[in-house]
Parts: structure tokens; sequence; C-alpha cells
């Protein structure tokens, strides 16, 4: 034995192994001794003994402890370090030796479980380490090469007097000649640590029992591990400080104790997945971050086992379980629990998916705010945990939360802190290179409560509350009378308002920060808001929104209040997006604005004899009563304009018109009628097997027309806008959602209620993560919903109110199988998306092919991997960007032309005189846009051979890819196309491209500027 | 072209060379295919008449007056009838009711009457929206030349062109008065599209004339034919008798009505004797095993489906 000083000089002379000393190193003049002698037994333990290791697991690590002999050690070493410092020397000693005879071995020491106080030496095969490269590559064979053996030196059982080394006992008194009152401070953490080494066998034992007593209990350790991984916690202090040895603990002692009255909490006859639920109530219904929870008979002193932090107290051991859990992990491993617990009640969702397969340790799809802190090195060197042994980064986050959760108080829901991973260092130096990295605090937010503008404090009367108020916000407290004559402490961050609640976050945050914490503007980094810029959505669109909907209740009033109307009126209802929070351009009532699109209202009357029976002129009838309508408006109102519309039909038996009904500088809208004689005829021909199968087809295709636009559609609006009020979150998702679509030129083929359809799933259905709060959680939990959305197999239900019963359901389920059958190649039905008011599934997803829904699939996988590799980095502009590469033909149109075709240029067209007599001499009413047209034809002439793809209203190029199917052929006198011969002499026959390509450049005329072909 | 091919049977091959765009600078040659008008149902016009595969989707009459006379020259083309235009189905704007009198009771009508009808329902007509109409690509048409002789001409000079090569010109020498495609076209679709409210209200005044005289003929048919048997001494039945019939959704009603009071005698009588409770006890059994058996199958098919069960990373 020589003094410490001395033989760590002598050590490091000789060997070329460094000592890993925690900091702060020991004292020069300190003279207790350190040496080393053979350990008292090796054993190795953790989950490769008890066979509780998973395949998935990211690293595999056998632990094995080396017990330390008492004779090392003197009584009074549980103070100021000197257990450990010991502790470093006999492992530096260990390494050493095992340097010397494995040199096939990289050895390298890290923290245990990043705890600063506990260096342990890991062993890696060398192969591993020197290809790092390669390793990708390794893991596609499936060769295992990730393990590792770390030994744990550890001190004999019961060596520490467990009375001196309670959580408000003081162990370390270094800083007593500076501030006596530090001296008093008590150390938790250093003292559970010591705790702890003194009970690696005494676990080891327990869960050896446990696993004998109960069959199920491996099997459930298995699972709570695999649930704990998902979710990102891990025993290192980084992730959680709560991993699978904790949870195998805590289900050995819920085995044993737990309940109420001391009863067991488990059975050991449990199943598995028992055992499991169990211990996820039990972790969801205890309140670990608030209350101190003890396990087994109560300790004799309750307040010595009080510290900040979560407790879970094994009073057989005398310990806190989770001393290395930190408060915020507390708190999300409770939050965590309760929504897997709704999961498994919920009989809805596929329970095992999100409980076991589904990464939720996904900040971008938790989150809404980020705050990316930087450190300066010395901002730590205050913090209380410094003193309790802690690292600094530990300690620095901790005081981040503290001051956070105080300042943001009930705006916040969770907040989380992701700290640095832990590293490990060469066994050559004697610790890490203390750098502080910066730490990243990811916030999820109660938007209705965030966006409040004032926080209100104590009542000015309660001077002990209110001083306290005063002394945390500093100088920008100020007294605030409410009208009742009640003085309340508050703070202003009204100014702040007009950016929503993200800005007043973002202010209190920095504030905060600030004035307590001493970090300057530019070591404070946010993000989350980038999604919301994609589209410029701002918190005033709700507004605008709201002036639309009031418009649409003036417009029924005004048509309820016409008198003479031969039927009465049973429903006006909107089908506008404008009317349900959704579209993507808030609305604006300057009608004339270029591409301003009107509001879609369908009017139904009471059901009457007076419609004729014949189709045709029903729809005639109805194009009578719209003129009436019209008429009638325009003499009871002043400054509403109203124009006859026809629509594009092919067909008389379809919907011949609509009126437009424009308010004098407000909104405008598009009436059609809807007649239940109609749908009664249709349905009627659908089911008259007398008629030929064409005319069947037709009509059944009319009749879905008619009852989306009179049944489906209002219903939606309805379901659609109830749930944007009460999710603040849904319209701004579905907007942006939509813009997705469209940026990815798949909008033509989505239609709008099938993509908020999309959006309300993923708010219905969040598991396994919260309910999203925030556009970027809306939006990317949606892509994450698509991109695990099977549509060849099961079908998507949407049922907001929980309406269908279980039968529905099945029968759904059963519809889907049935087309599926019919239809196996899924030409005709690709998406299967049903609601409470369309049960038959197809009525939303109508004209989505294969191919699309394939790359609606491919494309929301890869923007959800992005997210989850580049995690906050993710720029979310490259989310919404598509090249033209993957398009074999590319038609850019010219802007010009478009622009043109919009305005109105006043000459009229001489070849139909007599439509300028008949008085039409005003401006266009609502001109359709060009491109739209202009798609629409082409679809329908090219149906076969091409397939479009556009973009929202902006875009100006309209993509095409070939038609694959259409193969060379014979000749028929029907082509689904233009063909040519493929040769002179042949009489095989192949699309005629180019042909093609000249007829649309011919439709196009000057609106084409010109048409790429892509080579080969 | 050989003339082996039985599917190509009688096609002759007509290349029309399209002149490069602008905006799509590339010489392109379209293929309609050609052959003398053998449809089932034979018409008169058969002998002088034309079918084409695969017309161009901007075809129009003009377009082909002018093909036909750089082939066989000017004056040997009459009209043409594009598919679409053949193949919509007839819809009928007659009230059911004369409809359904109209299946027993054939009306003869007469040369003038027909032409006033024509009159009546050119005058119902919506104007269209669009100036020009597209064909859908690859579809046909048939071409009515003015003579059998025509016919054989212009399968002649079709064969002559093999040799030659020199082909025809797609929209040349097409008169004036074909409207023009593109911006402009869409410019007055829109237009088309608000016809104004005082054409269109012309316009169903004209058609509910019609419709409604139409069903008072009906009325007053069914009135006569109430009381008149026909050649085999049948009285048909009719609308409007003496007890009125009723209206179809008072009949749905009272159907729907009859349903229930069915199926709540059928519940009354249910769960009341001891074997129906027994009965019911073991469908309820079987229908659990049949789940059971149903969701192993799922479980099943789900496990090879995705193989392994594996946590995300």
């Amino acid at each position: 034995m020589a003094p410490i000083n001395e033989a760590s000089t002598t050590w490091e002379k000789t060997n070329r192994t460094a000592i890993p000393y925690p900091d702060p190193k020991p004292a020069k003049n300190c003279p207790y001794k350190v040496a080393f002698e053979k350990p008292i037994h090796i054993n190795v333990i953790g989950s490769y003994t008890s066979q509780t290791m998973v395949k998935s697991q990211s690293n595999f690590a056998v632990d094995m402890i080396v017990v330390m002999p008492a004779s090392l050690f003197s009584e009074k070493d549980y103070r100021d370090y000197r257990y450990f410092y010991k502790r470093a020397f006999f492992l530096a000693y260990i390494a050493d030796a095992l340097r010397k005879r494995f040199s096939e071995l990289d050895f390298v020491y890290t923290n245990f479980n990043g705890n600063v106080l506990l260096p342990i030496l890991v062993a890696r095969p060398q192969a591993q380490s020197s290809k790092k490269q390669d390793i990708e590559t390794q893991e596609q064979k499936g060769k295992p090469l990730n393990y590792e053996i770390r030994v744990i030196p550890n001190a004999p059982e019961g060596f520490f007097p467990m009375s001196k080394l309670l959580a408000t006992g003081s162990s370390i008194r270094r800083n007593e000649t500076e501030d006596s009152k530090d001296a008093k401070l008590p150390t938790p953490f250093y003292n559970s640590t010591l705790k702890s080494e003194s009970q690696f066998v005494s676990y080891l034992k327990l869960l050896h029992r446990a696993t004998n007593t109960c069959a199920s209990f491996r099997d459930a350790c298995i699972l709570g591990r695999i649930w704990l991984q998902q979710r990102g916690f891990s025993g290192d202090a980084a992730d959680g400080g709560f991993g699978h040895f904790h949870w195998a603990v805590l289900m050995a002692l819920l085995l044993q104790t737990g309940g109420r009255k001391g009863e067991p909490v488990l059975s050991p006859s449990l199943h598995a997945s028992q055992l499991f639920k169990a211990t996820l109530q039990y972790l969801a219904s205890s309140h670990l971050h608030k209350k101190a929870l003890v396990l087994g008979s109560a300790p004799k002193n309750p307040e010595a086992i009080r510290q900040n932090g979560p407790v879970l107290y094994d009073s057989a051991r005398e310990i806190n379980i989770m001393y290395n859990t930190t408060t915020w992990s507390a708190f999300m491993l409770n939050e965590h629990a309760k929504l897997s617990l709704a999961v498994i009640n919920d009989p809805q969702v596929d329970q095992f998916d999100s409980l076991f397969i589904t990464k939720v340790n996904q900040p971008l799809q938790m989150f809404d705010l980020f705050v990316k802190i930087k450190i300066a090195p010395d901002v730590a060197r205050n913090s209380p945990g410094i003193f309790d042994g802690k690292s600094p980064t530990m300690a620095i986050a901790e005081d981040i939360y503290r001051t956070l959760k105080k300042a943001l108080g009930e705006r916040a829901k969770l907040i989380n802190i992701q700290l640095p991973k832990p590293s490990t260092w060469k066994i050559t130096s004697s610790s890490t290179i203390t750098k502080l990295d910066g730490i990243l605090v990811g916030i999820m937010c109660d938007s209705a409560k965030a966006s409040q503008g004032r926080e209100f404090g104590p009542l000015y009367e309660q001077k002990k509350d209110a001083a306290r108020f005063r002394e945390f916000w500093g100088d920008i407290a100020e007294l605030w009378q409410f009208p009742s004559g009640e003085i309340v402490e508050s703070v202003n961050w009204t100014e702040y308002s007009p950016l929503g609640y993200f800005g007043i976050c973002q202010a209190i945050i920095n504030y905060i920060l600030k004035s307590r914490l001493k970090l300057t503007e530019d070591n404070i980094e946010f993000h989350g808001q980038e999604f919301s810029n994609v589209i410029s959505l701002s918190p005033t669109d709700k507004a605008s929104f709201n002036n639309a909907k009031d418009a649409f209740s003036v417009f029924e009033k005004d048509i309820r209040e016409l008198e003479d109307l031969p039927l009465s009126v049973r429903q006006i209802a909107s089908i506008s997006s404008e009317t349900r929070f959704s579209s993507l351009r808030s609305p604006t009532p300057n009608q004339r604005k270029q591409g301003a699109t009107p509001i879609d209202v369908v009017l139904s009357f009471e059901a009457s004899g007076k419609w004729p029976e014949n189709i045709a002129a029903i729809q005639r009838a109805k194009i009578a009563l719209l003129l009436q309508i019209g008429r009638s408006l325009e003499e009871a109102k002043d400054g509403i304009k109203t124009h006859i519309g026809l629509e594009d039909a092919s067909r008389e038996t379809e919907n011949l018109a609509f009126l437009d009904i424009m308010y004098k500088d407000g909104f405008s809208f598009r009436l059609r009628v809807h007649s239940d004689q109609e749908e009664t005829l249709l349905d009627r021909q659908t089911k008259d097997q007398t008629l030929d199968r064409h005319v069947r087809t037709e009509a059944a295709a009319l009749l879905s027309s008619a009852r989306w636009r009179s049944a489906i559609l209002p219903l939606h609006n309805q379901s659609i806008s109830t749930y944007c009020t009460r999710f603040p979150a849904l319209s701004s998702s579905i907007r942006l959602a939509k813009h997705w679509f469209n940026s990815h030129r798949l909008g033509n083929y989505f239609n709008e209620p099938l993509i908020e359809l999309f959006v309300l799933q993923a708010f219905l259905q969040p598991h396994p993560f919260p309910m999203p709060s925030s556009t970027s959680t809306g939006f990317l939990r949606t892509l994450l919903l698509l991109a695990s959305y099977d549509w060849r197999v099961e079908p998507m239900i949407v049922d907001p109110s929980d309406s269908l019963s279980a039968s529905e359901r099945l029968d759904i389920s059963t519809r889907l199988e049935a087309w599926r059958k019919i239809d196996a190649n899924m030409n005709r039905t690709t998406l299967f998306v049903a609601t409470p008011f369309d049960v038959t599934g197809v009525a939303y997803t109508q004209g989505i092919p294969k191919v699309i829904a394939t790359r609606m699939t491919t494309l929301a996988r890869s923007a959800t991997k992005a997210a989850k590799d580049k995690g906050i980095e993710l720029d979310p502009r490259t989310l919404f960007q598509s090249g033209l590469r993957d398009y074999d033909v590319i038609i850019r149109l010219s802007a010009k032309a478009i622009k043109g075709v919009l305005r109105d240029d006043g000459t009229k067209h001489s070849h139909f005189k007599n439509l300028d007599e008949s008085g039409s001499s005003e401006a266009l009413p609502l001109p359709e846009p060009p491109i739209s047209a202009l798609l629409r034809r082409l679809n329908s002439v090219y149906a076969t051979p091409l397939l479009f793809f556009h973009g929202g209203p902006e875009d100006t190029v309209i993509a095409a890819l070939w038609n694959p199917q259409l193969h060379t052929r014979g000749f028929s006198a029907n082509m689904p196309s233009s063909f040519k011969p493929t040769g002179a002499d042949s009489d095989t026959f192949e699309l005629n491209r180019e042909a093609v390509l000249a007829e649309i450049a011919r439709i196009g005329g000057d609106m084409i500027e010109k048409i790429d072909v892509k080579n080969g | 072209m050989p003339e082996t091919s039985t599917s190509f049977g009688d096609f002759s091959t007509l290349a029309v060379s399209i002149p490069p765009l602008p905006s799509y600078p590339v010489q392109a040659t379209h293929y309609i295919y050609l052959r003398r008008n053998t449809p089932k149902i034979a018409t008169p016009d058969d002998s002088r008449s034309l079918y084409l595969a695969n017309v161009p989707i901007d075809s129009t009459e003009a377009h082909f007056r002018a093909l036909f006379s750089t082939l066989v020259g000017a004056g040997r083309f009459e009209s043409i009838a594009f598919e679409q235009d053949r193949k919509i189905t007839k819809i009928s704007h007659e009230p059911a009711q004369a409809e359904r009198l109209a299946r027993h009771h054939k009306k003869r009508k007469r040369e003038d009457e027909e032409l006033q009808h024509q009159k009546e329902e050119a005058a119902a007509k919506l104007p269209d929206t669009w100036t020009r109409e597209l064909h859908r690509s690859g579809s046909s048409a048939i071409a009515l030349l003015a003579d059998e002789k025509s016919v054989d001409l212009v399968l002649k000079a079709i064969n002559k062109l093999k040799k030659t090569k020199k082909y025809p010109v797609w929209g040349e020498g097409v008169k004036e008065g074909v409207p023009a495609l593109g911006a402009q076209w869409l410019k007055t679709h829109n237009k088309l599209s608000y016809p104004g409210n005082a054409v269109v209200q012309a316009v169903v005044d004209a058609y509910f004339t019609v419709f409604n005289r139409k069903e008072e003929e009906a009325q007053q048919l069914a009135k006569r034919l109430r009381n008149e048997p026909d050649e085999d001494g049948f009285v048909m039945v009719t609308r409007g008798g003496r007890s009125a019939p009723a209206r179809r959704d008072e009949a749905e009603e009272a159907k729907q009505k009859m349903l229930e009071r069915q199926q709540k005698k059928k519940d009354e009588t249910q769960n009341f004797y001891r074997f129906q409770l027994r009965e019911k006890r073991k469908a309820e059994q079987m229908e659990l095993l049949k789940k059971f058996d149903e969701d192993r199958k799922k479980v099943m098919a789900m496990k090879e489906k995705r193989g392994k069960f594996r946590p995300e990373a």
C-alpha cells in the first residue's frame, strides 16, 4: 500500500495505462492509500446470464463484476470520493493486466450507466473497431459483431454503513473551508452510488429468485426490455437512467410487495404479457415524478429517503433504485406507460405494433418545440448537481429542466432533455476530455394554454408567494388588476401573441435562460417552427376561416328566407374545404383575385312528388330551380349577382348546371341542387336486371357521385370542422399535408377530403405517441401513418366518434377482402378508406391507380426515414422537394398564357355572336383555372396510355408517365391509344409516342412552352 | 403491309405526317388504319363509307375534308361521324308514363311531326361549352364519301403512297373556321360555361314546354286506353284509375313498416323456450370457435407476410 499520490505517479511512470480517477482528481496531500489485491470473487451478471437479451439490441454486453476485497478499504472511505479513487486505481491495475494478456481485444474506459463516479473497463473484439465503416455491410450479412465485455469493479456486500448514506446525508465535505453552507448540502446521488456499489450481488440474487419462482418472469423482462428500447430508455443516464435492469428489479420487487398493505402486486402464476401489462399499470398509476414510492416496509425515517428527482425505494436493500434516473425521464416513463395502457385498453388499434414494433424514440414525431443549448464550460460550475458527484452536463441539464418547468408551467405538457451520448476513452488517458456538448430540450406544448399572452402569478396579498414569483421572473414581473379588484403578480408576453404559442414560448425560454442561467442568445437555438414556415401558416388564418364560415351562414339564411321557392328547403350544406378550416390557402373574400375558388354548396329539398320521373328531365328541372333561386336572390338582396354556369358534362343525365352567387365584397358560392328523386331513379336503374350492363354501370357511377356530393361530403364537412376546433393543430396539419401531396404532384389523384381523413386518423389514433399538438408533429405523424399503412390488406377505418360497431367493422374488412378477390391486381380499387358515413370504403378513393398509391407509400416512407435519421437537423423543405427525374414526359406550361386565359380582355369571340347579345357583356364570373381544365381534357383523352401528375394551382408543370402495360400488340380496330406499326413489314403495333406528344402539343397550343421527354 | 395478317385483315395504313411545333419540335408520323365499312347491321350508305381506326384526337370534319382532297381531289368527301358521336346512348327525355305506354302502344309518327320535334329538341339543347371536341386517343370514325368509286380511289391512292412516301400533312389545307385549341380554346370554354341566365332560361323553358306537353299527351292516351281493349282483348291497367295508385315512396314506407312488424314478431317469439336458449348458446359457441380459428389463420398469414416480428431500429 502506498499513499495515493505516490502510487499514481509511480504507476503512471511504469505503466502505459492511466488511472481513471473521477473529477475532482485526488488532492496532492491525501494520506490514504491505494493498492491492488486479489478480488474476492468474479461473477458474470446481467441479462447475459439471465438470458433476457434480444436480437434487436444495438449492442450486446456481458457484464462481469469483480468484487474488491474489504481489506483495501477503511471505514471512512465513503467520504470525499475516497472509495472511488481506490476503485479507479484497482480498475487501472486490472486494465493493464488484461491489456498485456489479450492483445486481440481493444480495451477502453467508459462510465457505468453514464455515472462519472464509476468508470469501468470495456473489452471489444478488435476487428469491429478497426473496420467501423464496414459495420453496416456486416450487419446486412447478419454477422453479430456488436458485442463487448464490461468489467465492473465493486465493493463487497454490506460494506458501507447504510445509516451514513441516507439521501439526506452529506458525504462530500471538501468545501468546508470555502463556504460552510455548502458543507451541509445533502449528497443523495453520491450516497446512492456508493450504496449501489455493494449491491450487485444482492440484486443478482433477487432476479435469480424471481426467475425461479415465476415461470414467465424472463419473458416479461424481454417484453419490458423491448418496450423500453423502442422508447429510447436505457440504464444510461443520458437515455433516462431507467433500463431493463430497473424494469427487471421493479418486477421482481412487485412479485414480493408493492401493494397498499405490502401485498405483492404481481402473482407468479401470471402470463408474461399479463406481468408486462401489470407492470405498465404500476408505472402509469404511480406518480414517480411527484411522490417517493416505497417498495416493502416503510423506512424508519420517511424524510431520509426524500431527494430531488424520482424515488423508487427498495426498503430491503435501503436504496433508491432510480437514483440515476432523471426527473424528465420519470415523467416520460409515466407518460409512455399511460399511452401504452390506453393502447392495451383500446380494442380498435394494433396493440402489438404500437407497443413493441414502432420506434417511439423519435423526437420530431414527439415534440413541438426544440431548444438546442450550447453550454459554456463555466456555466455548470455553480450548479448544485456538481457537488453531488454528477457530471457537469447532467448538472446543468437538471438546472435547465427545473427552470423551464417552472417558467413554462402549464404551457408545456412534457419537457424532455436529450443529453449527449456517453463516450468511451482510451485506457491510456485518465478521463475523457470534458467537452460540454450541446443538449437538446424537446418540449411538447399545450397550444391552447401556451398561446395565452399573460402569465398570472399569486395574489399580491400572499406576500411569500408573490416575493418568490418576483424573484423568479426578475424585473419583468408586474402587478395586474382584474376587473373584480383582485391584484395578482403577472408577466406580460402579449407582444409576442401575433407569433402564436411558438413565439410566446420562445420569448419565455429566451428570457428565463438568460436571466436565471446566464445563457446568452447565441447559445440557444430554436427549432420546430420550420414546418409551419413551409407554407407560411399564420395564427391569424383561423379568423379568415371563421369569416368564410360566417359568410356561409349568412348565405344559408338568405336562401332560407326566400319565399317563392316551389319546394321547401331541407338542408343547405357547404362542402368546400374553406368552411372546414382545411383549405390549403386561407379563404379570402376577394373574389376577383385570380384563381379564387367559390365555396361549393349543396341544396337539398324536402322529398316531393313534383320532380319529373325522368333523370334527364330532373337535371333540367334543377336548372330551372337554380334560375329561380338566382332571380329571387337578386331581387331580395342588394349586392348579389348570380350567374348560371354549365358543367362540363358529357351526358344529359349528369348534373348540368350550377349557380354562382357572388356577394359584393364578400365570398362567392357555387350552388348545386340535389334531388332525392334522381337518387331513387338511379338506384332503381342500377338494380334493374333487364337493363343493359353499360347502362347499369353508368347509373352506378352517377349514383355514387350524387351520393358523394349530397350525403357524404356534407357530413364530412361537419365532422372535419368539429375536429378542427377540438384539436387546435389539426387544421394546420391538414393544410401542410395537402401541400405535401401537391408538391409531389399527387394532388390530382388524392382528393382533399381523403387527405383530411388521413390527417384526422393520425390525430384519432396517435398510438403509441400522444395526440399531436403542433403542425410539425401532426404532419409527420400523418406521414408515419401513411408509411405504415398497408393498403393492400387492411382497410383504414376513420371513426371519429366511435360509432361503428364491431360487426360493422368486420363488414368493412370483409368488403375489402371481397374487392381484393374480384380485383386481385387492384386495377380499380386500391386504397380502402371507410368512415361511419361511408361504409362502402371506396367513395373517397376513386381513381387512384396502384402506381400512385405505391408512390405515396414510398414517398411517405422516405420522408419518415429522413425525419427519423436526421432528427432536428432535418430541413423540412427537403420533404417538399420533388424532382422531375422520375417522369417520362414533362409538359412545361407558359405562365404568361395561363395569366392570359384568366385575364379578361373584354373582346368577344366573334364566332358566337348570339352570346354577346344576351347581355353577358360583363367580366367573366369565376373562370376555371386553365391548367385544371386542360388536365381534365388530357386525362379523358389519354386515360390509358399516360398517367398525368400535377401539383397545386401554382405548379406550371404537368408531368406524365407512360403506361408500362401497353405492350406491343397485334392489330385491333379498337385501340386503347394511338399505335404505330413496329416495322415496315410487321404486323405488330406499338404505342406511337411521338404522335401522342405531338397531339398534346397541338391541344395545348400556346399554353405549352415545351415538352421534354426523358431519354432512353 | 402484308395482307397475310389475319387480325389486320383488309385494313390499309394511311401515314399522316405531323408537322413539328415549337413546343415539340419533332417530326412525327401518325397512322390511320382504314378499310371499307362493313358494320354488322348494314345501312344503305355502307358501300360509300370508310371505317377509320386511330384517328388523331383533334380531328374535325374540316381536317378530313382537307386530307381526302389531297388524296383524291376535292368533292369526294361528304361527312364524317366520330366514335363518341355514334356511341352515345340515346337518352330518353320522355316522361316515365309516356315511356311505359310507348312500350305497348306504338304510335306512328308523321313526317311533319318529326320535323317539328327536331326543331323543338334543338331549341331545348343547352349550348356547348367547348368550341371544339377532342376524341379519345385511338378512337375510330366513319367517313362518308360521295360514291363507291371514291372509296376505291381513296384506297388506291393510299396504296400508291406506300411507294412514293409522300405522306399528306395533317392540318394542311384546312379551311378557316376550325376553332383553335390552346389558350384561346380554354379561354372560350370559360366564357361558354356562362352562357348567361337568360339564354339558359329560354332553353329550359323550351324543354319543359315539350316535356309538359308530352306528359299531357301521355295522360290523355292513358285515359283513352283505360277502357280500350287491344287486339287480343286485354285492357291495359294504367295509372290514374278510380283509386289513385300509391306513390312509390309511400309504398316503400309501407314495406318498411311491414318488415318492422315482422321483425318485431320474430323477436317476441325468441329466447322463450329452453331449446331456443340452448340453441342460441350453441350457435354463439360455434361462432366463437369459428372466430378463434379465423384469428389464428390471420396471425399465421401475418407472420408469413412479415417474416418475423422485428422491432424497428
